[in-house]
């Protein structure tokens, strides 16, 4: 549809009245500016506090507004009182609309650890433009082979990021003001993921080869995991299984980074993937303890959607620059070198990932999973 | 599952015998080669560091970005090769028009470097230490209730059009994350001030709240941006300006003066898209001025919502006694009229100039414009 | 005057270098972990120390004769030789290199382990990871000393 038609066919939502021919509001607007104020608002049935730090280096963080009925631990399992914008503890009264949220249950959405990792992220807040040394970058460029291979490991990361990004961004709108520390928490994931697309395109761009190949079988899968129908889904294959993989791949290429830059560059990345898996493990965590009847659903839908791991995983777009990264370079000892350290790595991540799902309360999971005996395989066919 | 990969990646032989490959060495390496420009970009500005305006390049600048994506409609970055079974990621915005503003990536860097933090950059301990007059405590408070109350939409609005945006916009969707963090940290602060009042929050606006909704209920990105940078945003940077001015505290001046810096990036966003819009497409003038009339509405039935306009009066008199509300409700006056003066003056800038002729909101301001003359608050 | 590794008084030393850096370190964020470090000798000496930082800040740095896993987030071992040629390294490029970073040292678990209870701690050192890094990485304003035996080995390894 064109915008032309967008903006003139029709609005989704007309106000209930024209207020510029509500005469009861402009009498009523009339007296209060004349000095007659209603003061219907001042008695507001609220709860009365005074909060301040409990630790002034910290500051006055949202662990210590968790108070009476302002905090997250006063709210109940289900929200049924609130679909408007009302933030909690404040007095509801009147015509409240409804905006539509069909995310109202606490354990689906929440991690003890949330309002210390929000609290986290703002405080390990960076900025690409001017926290990595460009400069330096600059003046000792890579090899042309060394070059493209970060050059395509940058795209494909790119592309990862989008969806990690995109998997916050399309719930947040569906999920109850209630939950602010948890929405808060999102919003400084989406602003994280932001921030490795700017970091990934610029490192990309700065070394003269440009941006490379997407990746047909990565992007396949990343669309499935941000096509997960319900928000624990989406956590558990994005946060979690995705997060898990991006953790361990930023990690990756600190370790063999061909450069002081670089390294610093992927130190700070790791940082965040590793609060996105801290909050995806948390999650799934509370919801199991909270509704352990569904664990079996959670690990239904992993044993569909790990494939998509595996799809990741075994991306060339991603396998073979990080090869040549971690071998150094194109010659066949090179690839040797690097392949080898690959392989370890990849039964690393995945060893990882299963530890992180056991902790989080999928019992059983390691077993379960088809990822060990398939990458095993794969890796034994050499 | 809303969507199954094509490729089951469990079974799928092609797959995992080129991974097989791959890791005894046999390496493809096509995408050495891939079909993308070579360009060299560098820091034009080393104390500026790398930006986005650096990255304006060829293809992968955002200049020479085509009017109607056509190609690209997966996850694959801006000037990235373009595969053969990329998927479809269902965009549902892929016109440069509806989504570009000039200086997208300038607010987008600033942004970047001028985040700060509610836990932190606001001197709570002090506050903690603050008693003020009652009357100022409980008006402050639900004035900071009705702060912390609308801020939410525009974090909620913005993450969702995030994701429905072709990925090409790369500037547009960064700001966007942007804004959305800013009005999270909006939504903290102000709530977290309300906290330290010694009252807590107050009392909800059904008012504001029901014209609020039509942010969030926008069917497309061009009418969210109009009511939410444009108007919203415009009239809230009003409000934080004279917030500051009728700040109680020194420390309640500096947290509004941050969030000034927060809503202005998001403002001067939603003027540069209107200027764009009505440069490149001048022919969707009439179609904007319709949509503008119910904005403004949504807009003057929210900015007459009495949890606002009553404690913002006591506030700005300073009190509650007869010649306190007398004072406060003069300023009061004076800070709608300038919530309007500078709502046209950037419909000026836009082109948009004759708005004033037909809008019911420009007559509203003529009229407070009168009475204020009349009683002697302005000449 | 130089001070050996590894003892209690390298960490104190560490410890009061961030503290004159606090605003270096107050930029990068929370650090909230508690960490051992375990150093195993030639000979079957082990030192053990814990780390514990919170907010901007490294509270406390302890000799400990145990770890407890429960109450620690993780705990880089390794071999002296490891942890020396680590420090040196950082001593002679003001900051560790990358084939001398925590991060790749303990990647595989060749040179240092991190040993742990549980991996959502264990994931601590990647969230705090530029500040523990940099806070190694003060080593390099220390004039440090090892155990005879170790001085050789990493003036001929490095």
């Amino acid at each position: 549809m064109t915008l032309d038609a967008k903006l003139s066919t029709y609005m989704a939502y007309y106000l209930e009245k024209d207020f510029f021919e509500d005469v009861d509001m402009f009498n009523l607007v009339s007296k209060v500016m004349q000095g007659d104020l209603t003061l219907r608002w001042y008695n507001a049935d609220t709860e009365h506090v005074r909060l301040f730090p409990k630790d002034r280096e910290r500051g006055l963080t949202y662990e210590d507004c968790n108070v009476g009925s302002y905090g997250y631990d006063h709210m109940p399992e289900l929200i049924r009182n609130n679909y408007s914008m009302a933030p909690r503890g404040s007095e509801l009264w009147g015509k409240l609309p409804d905006l539509g949220y069909t995310v109202n249950r606490k354990s689906e959405v929440w991690s003890d650890n949330v309002v210390a990792l929000y609290e986290e992220a703002k405080t390990r807040r960076w900025a690409p433009a001017v926290d990595v040394a460009w400069d330096d970058l600059t003046k000792t460029p890579l090899p042309p082979n060394l070059e493209a291979a970060m050059a395509q490991l940058c795209t494909f990361l790119q592309e990862c990021a989008t969806v990690v990004m995109s998997v916050s961004s399309r719930w947040i709108y569906s999920i109850n003001q209630e939950f602010l520390e948890l929405k808060s928490y999102l919003c400084a994931q989406i602003l994280d993921q932001a921030r490795h697309i700017e970091v990934f395109r610029k490192r990309a761009l700065l070394g003269g080869q440009g941006l490379k190949r997407a990746s047909v079988t990565a992007e396949q899968a990343l669309k499935e995991i941000l096509g997960a129908e319900t928000y624990i889904e989406a956590s558990l294959g994005g946060n979690l299984m995705l997060g898990s993989f991006l953790l361990s791949v930023y990690r990756q290429i600190a370790a063999v980074a061909p450069s002081l830059a670089e390294r610093k560059l992927f130190s700070l990345v790791t940082q965040d993937a590793a609060r996105l898996v801290g909050y995806g493990s948390g999650h799934v965590r509370y919801y199991i303890a909270h509704l352990p009847q569904q664990e079996v659903k959670l690990h239904s839908y992993l044993d569909t959607a790990e494939h998509c791991l595996l799809g990741i995983l075994g991306s060339e777009e991603y396998l073979e620059p990080l090869i040549i990264l971690a071998g150094g370079g194109t010659t066949p000892a090179e690839v040797k070198t690097g392949s080898s350290r690959v392989v370890r790595f990849l039964s690393q991540t995945v060893a990882a990932y299963l530890e992180r799902c056991e902790r989080a309360g999928l019992q059983g999971r390691a077993q379960r999973s088809r990822l060990p005996q398939y990458l095993q395989r794969i890796i034994h066919s050499q | 599952m809303a969507y199954l990969s094509t490729i089951d990646f469990f079974e799928d032989k092609n797959f995992l015998d080129r991974w097989k490959r791959n890791l005894k060495g046999d390496l493809d390496l096509s995408w050495m080669q891939a079909k993308t420009e070579k360009i060299a970009v560098t820091p034009e500005n080393p104390r500026r560091g790398l930006t986005f305006r650096d990255l304006d390049k060829g293809t992968y600048g955002f200049t020479n970005q085509p009017e109607f994506e056509r190609r690209n409609r997966s996850f694959a970055p801006r000037g990235a090769e373009l595969p053969e079974g990329l998927p479809d990621v269902q965009a549902e915005v892929s016109q440069k028009g509806e989504v570009w503003a000039y200086n997208t990536e300038g607010y987008y860097e600033e942004a970047m470097t001028r985040q700060w933090n509610a836990t932190l950059d606001v001197p709570w301990h002090d506050l903690a230490k603050t008693e003020l007059p009652d009357e100022i405590s409980r008006a402050y408070a639900q004035l900071l209730t009705f702060l912390t109350e609308v801020e939410m939409i525009a974090t909620d609005v913005p993450a969702e059009w995030m994701g429905k945006l072709n990925n090409n916009f790369t500037e547009v969707k960064n700001f966007m994350a942007t804004q959305v963090m800013d009005e999270a940290r909006h939504a903290e602060v102000f709530r977290k001030r309300a906290l330290t009042t010694g009252y807590g929050l107050m009392k909800a606006s059904p008012q504001n709240e029901i014209s609020l909704k039509q942010i969030r209920d926008a069917d497309s990105f061009a009418e969210m941006s109009l009511s939410l940078h444009l108007i919203g945003e415009g009239f809230v940077l009003t409000l934080f300006r004279f917030s500051e001015y009728i700040s109680p505290t020194e420390a309640d001046k500096k947290m509004f003066r941050l969030v000034m810096q927060d809503e202005a990036r998001h403002v001067g966003y939603g003027v540069q898209h209107l200027k764009w819009v009505m440069r490149h497409f001048p022919e969707k003038r009439e179609v904007i001025h319709k949509h503008l009339e119910e904005a403004e509405n949504m807009l003057f039935g929210g900015g007459n919502a009495l949890e606002v306009t009553e404690p913002f009066i006591i506030l700005a008199g300073k009190g509650l006694k007869k010649e306190n509300i007398e004072q406060g409700a003069k300023i009061t006056a004076m800070f709608q009229l300038k919530q309007m003066e500078e709502y046209f003056e950037r419909l000026d800038k836009c082109g948009l100039g004759e708005r004033r002729k037909t809008s019911k909101l420009h007559r509203a301001m003529e009229l407070t414009r009168a009475s204020l003359q009349e009683a002697g608050v302005i000449a | 005057m130089s001070i050996m590794f590894p003892s209690l008084s390298f960490f104190q030393a560490l410890q009061n270098t961030m503290r004159q850096e606090e605003a270096r370190f107050r930029r990068l964020g929370f650090i909230d972990t508690t960490f051992g470090v375990h150093v195993l000798g030639p000979h079957g000496q082990e030192w053990r120390y814990l780390l514990a930082f919170e907010v901007f800040d490294c509270r406390e740095v302890s000799e400990v004769r145990d770890f407890d896993l429960t109450a620690t987030d993780f705990v880089l071992q390794g071999d002296l030789a490891a942890w020396t040629e680590m420090l040196t390294n950082i001593q002679r490029n003001k900051g560790a290199d990358v084939e001398h970073s925590l991060n790749t040292l303990t990647h595989f678990g060749e040179r240092l382990q991190m040993i742990y209870d549980d991996p959502d701690n264990r994931d601590k050192f990647f969230r705090f990871q530029e500040s523990i890094q940099q806070f190694f990485d003060l080593t390099h304003t220390l004039e440090l000393e090892f155990p005879p035996s170790v001085s050789r080995q990493t003036a001929t390894a490095v």
